[in-house]
């Protein structure tokens, strides 16, 4: 019997070229569940609070959890950890494709970097064999460019990881790509590679794996897929993908447009997701076992420019990068995931750069004369181009929007802090919470930065009143405990969260491959203290009271929504407020959004309190004693 | 006339199904539109993202024939 592990953990020290191979700590999976909290735990421990992001005491860390690479629909996550450069607190960030199920085949289940190499490097491993090669030939190249030049060199079957050079350039937002457009793109993860002179991962592996109860999980599993295949909304999934939710953000008076200062978008009907069926897409795309093939690969095609090639589209490039910047045709959106893609840039935080940095050049904040005479008007793919380099390239005032919009925000000023549209430095998702407050909320409590992967409220908010605040802090933490459970057990949210698939199926599977007999109170109670235990490590590195950090800029709150269907909508600073009290308080925080200690020893985190209370950041004792919705399965009334 | 209405997900229960896990037959009067249908049967199409059927994409102005199945496809939860 096994437990879904390959058995091997990699350790290697960059600056010495040393790796160390040992057994992988199960009991560090079992307690921390692998994957997020694994990575959590070990940046918690190893990471000193002082450390540069970007220096050699940083750690990057992958993983491909417990369930990635088993007999498991959609089990193909890997995840990417370390100190982000953007939030400078634990940063953890996914991708799909066939990287992690390939790590674990190759017989290891997490590799851990510490150092920075004297010279740019890839890791090669082939199952047993595992090196740091010689990447001079590939450094400088885009993620898009270089991953089939390096199988050309490697071969067909490696599966490859790369950094653009956003990622080599350090900017804070860079991501890793793999597969030819999936990305682990938020919190920065590329520029820590880039940090360690990392420039790719190349992994082949030809073993198997042991799950707990073969037999069980293959009925199980199998029974799961039978139901997957006839589900409604299977099919439109594989044709569609999610560009084709982006007409219905539009509706509901979320979708970001011009850098979030509305929500409508008149140009709508040349963005969206029939657009992109009609004009780009050449085919449907699946990561490893799975039948959904959401990604679609598609061409963008341009006046005057070479066609290109990419993956997307998908959903929220197709909001930040198109209403955002007010584009107006889908080749033009595409062609920005594609310029992204390539240098290594997130698109939902280069989308955020971009739109910020075009908010301020509408204001007259910064000018031609900054931008090496161009201008940066909205709807401009020539601008974007031309502004998205000199950020990549550090050229000039570009160097001051490599830090993300929270850092160019704090050197402009002059009031540009209020549309510098982050949370933590990281830049909002595409979808506008001032009428939709849960998901506002869920952005200001997010544990890595503003994100919608952890909680997404809408159609709660819209069941429960878009106006009011009540309820939604409940759900927030609940969803913030669910959620983040996929990316500890490496399998796909999309799949297993939007087909009807319960979180006790998800748990007896988790139990059929690991032989962990836990149940869902327990996967969300763990969850919870993964969560608690982020929160500890930003404010030690942070050290000031946590509701400091948990605010979004102050257009959530002065301006109302201009136009469209959400017109005159709105939330007030006194909501804002209401839902943090409600927030820290269903958490067991206190009012300064701190975690108390009754909280963290019912999490057996009495070593994070301890450390809390050093440095004078532990919270007030809670009076009524611990609360009572933290942590449980919670739903909200309306469903 | 008669058509078939289907939904997963949070929609599935607005719809509450009556003919299998997932699908709930609606009877009409003549041609409607799937907003007026939707209607009859309470459901805010705000909750929808869009319609499907045969295999495409479809406008709320879409009128169903006789026998048709619709499915209703609710928002992704975070692209």
């Amino acid at each position: 019997m096994g437990d879904g592990l390959a058995g091997t953990t990699i350790r290697i020290n960059l600056s010495t070229g040393e790796i160390k191979k040992y057994p992988t700590d199960s009991q560090l999976m079992r307690d921390w569940f692998g994957g997020r909290g694994a990575i959590a735990k070990i940046l918690y421990d190893e990471v000193p609070r002082n450390a540069d992001p970007f220096g050699p005491e940083n750690l990057f860390i992958l993983t491909a959890g417990v369930m990635s690479g088993c007999f498991i629909p959609a089990g193909a996550k890997v995840e990417f950890g370390s100190v982000s450069p953007l939030t400078n607190g634990h940063g953890d960030s996914n991708m799909g494709g066939h990287l992690g199920p390939a790590l674990k085949y190759a017989g290891y289940d997490m590799v851990i970097f510490s150092g920075i190499s004297p010279k740019p490097v890839y890791l090669y491993i082939d199952d047993d064999r595992v090196e740091l090669r010689d990447a001079a030939a590939y450094w400088g190249m885009g993620s898009l460019e270089c991953e089939p030049v390096m199988k050309a060199d490697l071969g067909e079957d490696f599966e490859i990881a790369t950094i653009g050079p956003a990622g080599e350039n350090l900017i804070r937002f860079s991501c890793i790509t793999h597969d030819y457009g999936r990305q682990a793109g938020r919190t920065g993860q590329g520029a820590v590679m880039g940090s360690k002179k990392l420039k790719a991962i190349a992994v082949r592996g030809s073993n198997s794996l042991k799950v707990h109860d073969l037999a069980n999980l293959t009925k199980y599993v199998t029974d799961i897929i039978k139901r997957t295949k006839t589900h409604p909304n299977m099919a439109p999934w594989q044709k569609y993908g999610t560009a084709f939710f982006i007409d219905w953000s539009n509706k509901n008076a979320v979708l970001p447009t011009r850098n979030f200062q509305t929500t409508f978008y008149e140009n709508i009907d040349g963005i969206n997701g029939e657009q992109l069926v009609e004009k780009c897409l050449i085919t449907h795309k699946a990561c490893f076992g799975c039948w959904m093939n959401c990604g679609k690969y598609t061409k963008a095609i341009l006046p005057g420019r070479q066609v290109v090639y990419l993956e997307g589209p998908e959903y929220e490039t197709g909001a930040l990068c198109g209403s955002n910047l007010g584009m107006t045709d889908i080749n033009q959106v595409a062609y920005i995931n594609w310029l992204m893609d390539n240098v290594g840039i997130d698109t939902m935080s280069g989308g955020g750069v971009v739109a910020f940095a075009m908010e301020c050049f509408q204001r007259g904040l910064i000018t031609e004369k900054d931008l090496e005479g161009h201008t940066l008007n909205w709807g401009s793919v020539d601008d974007t181009e031309h502004f998205v380099k000199m950020v990549v390239e550090r050229r000039g005032i570009g160097d001051l929007f490599a830090g993300g919009t929270k850092r160019a925000a704090e050197v402009i000023s002059q009031g540009s802090e209020k549309f510098a549209m982050q949370v933590k430095g990281q830049e909002m998702s595409g979808y506008d919470g001032r009428y939709a407050p849960g998901m506002l909320l869920a952005y200001m409590t997010c544990d890595i930065g503003a994100h919608h992967n952890r909680a997404w409220t809408i159609t709660v908010d819209m069941a429960e009143g878009r106006e009011t605040i009540e309820g939604r802090a409940k759900v927030v933490v609940y969803l913030q405990h669910i959620r983040p459970l996929f990316d500890c057990w490496c399998i796909c949210r999309l799949f297993w969260g939007e087909l009807d698939i319960e979180p006790e199926e998800i748990v007896q599977s988790l139990n059929y491959v690991t032989g962990w007999n836990i149940d869902t109170a327990e996967a969300l109670k763990t969850s919870e203290k993964i969560w608690n235990l982020v929160r500890c490590h930003y404010l030690e590195r942070n050290p000031a009271n946590g509701r400091t950090f948990d605010y979004p800029p102050a257009r959530s709150w002065e301006d109302k929504i201009p136009s469209g269907p959400g017109e005159g909508k709105g939330l007030s600073f006194a909501q804002i407020e209401a839902m943090l009290d409600d927030y820290y308080a269903c958490r067991g925080w206190d009012k300064n959004g701190n975690p108390s200690r009754e909280v963290l020893h019912d999490l057996k985190l009495d070593f994070a309190a301890d450390n809390l209370e050093k440095i004078g950041l532990l919270g007030k004792p809670l009076p009524e004693g611990i609360p009572e919705v933290r942590g449980a399965r919670y739903k909200p009334k309306a469903f | 006339m008669v058509i078939y209405l289907k939904a997963g997900g949070q929609l599935r229960k607005m719809l509450k199904p009556d003919i299998d896990y997932y699908t709930r037959k609606v009877e009409i009067d003549g041609e409607k539109t799937v907003t007026d249908i939707l209607k009859t049967i309470a459901i805010d199409s705000a909750y929808i993202a869009f319609i499907y059927a045969d295999g495409k994409v479809r406008d709320f102005s879409f009128k169903p024939s006789d026998g048709q199945i619709i499915t209703l496809q609710p928002p992704v939860s975070g692209g």
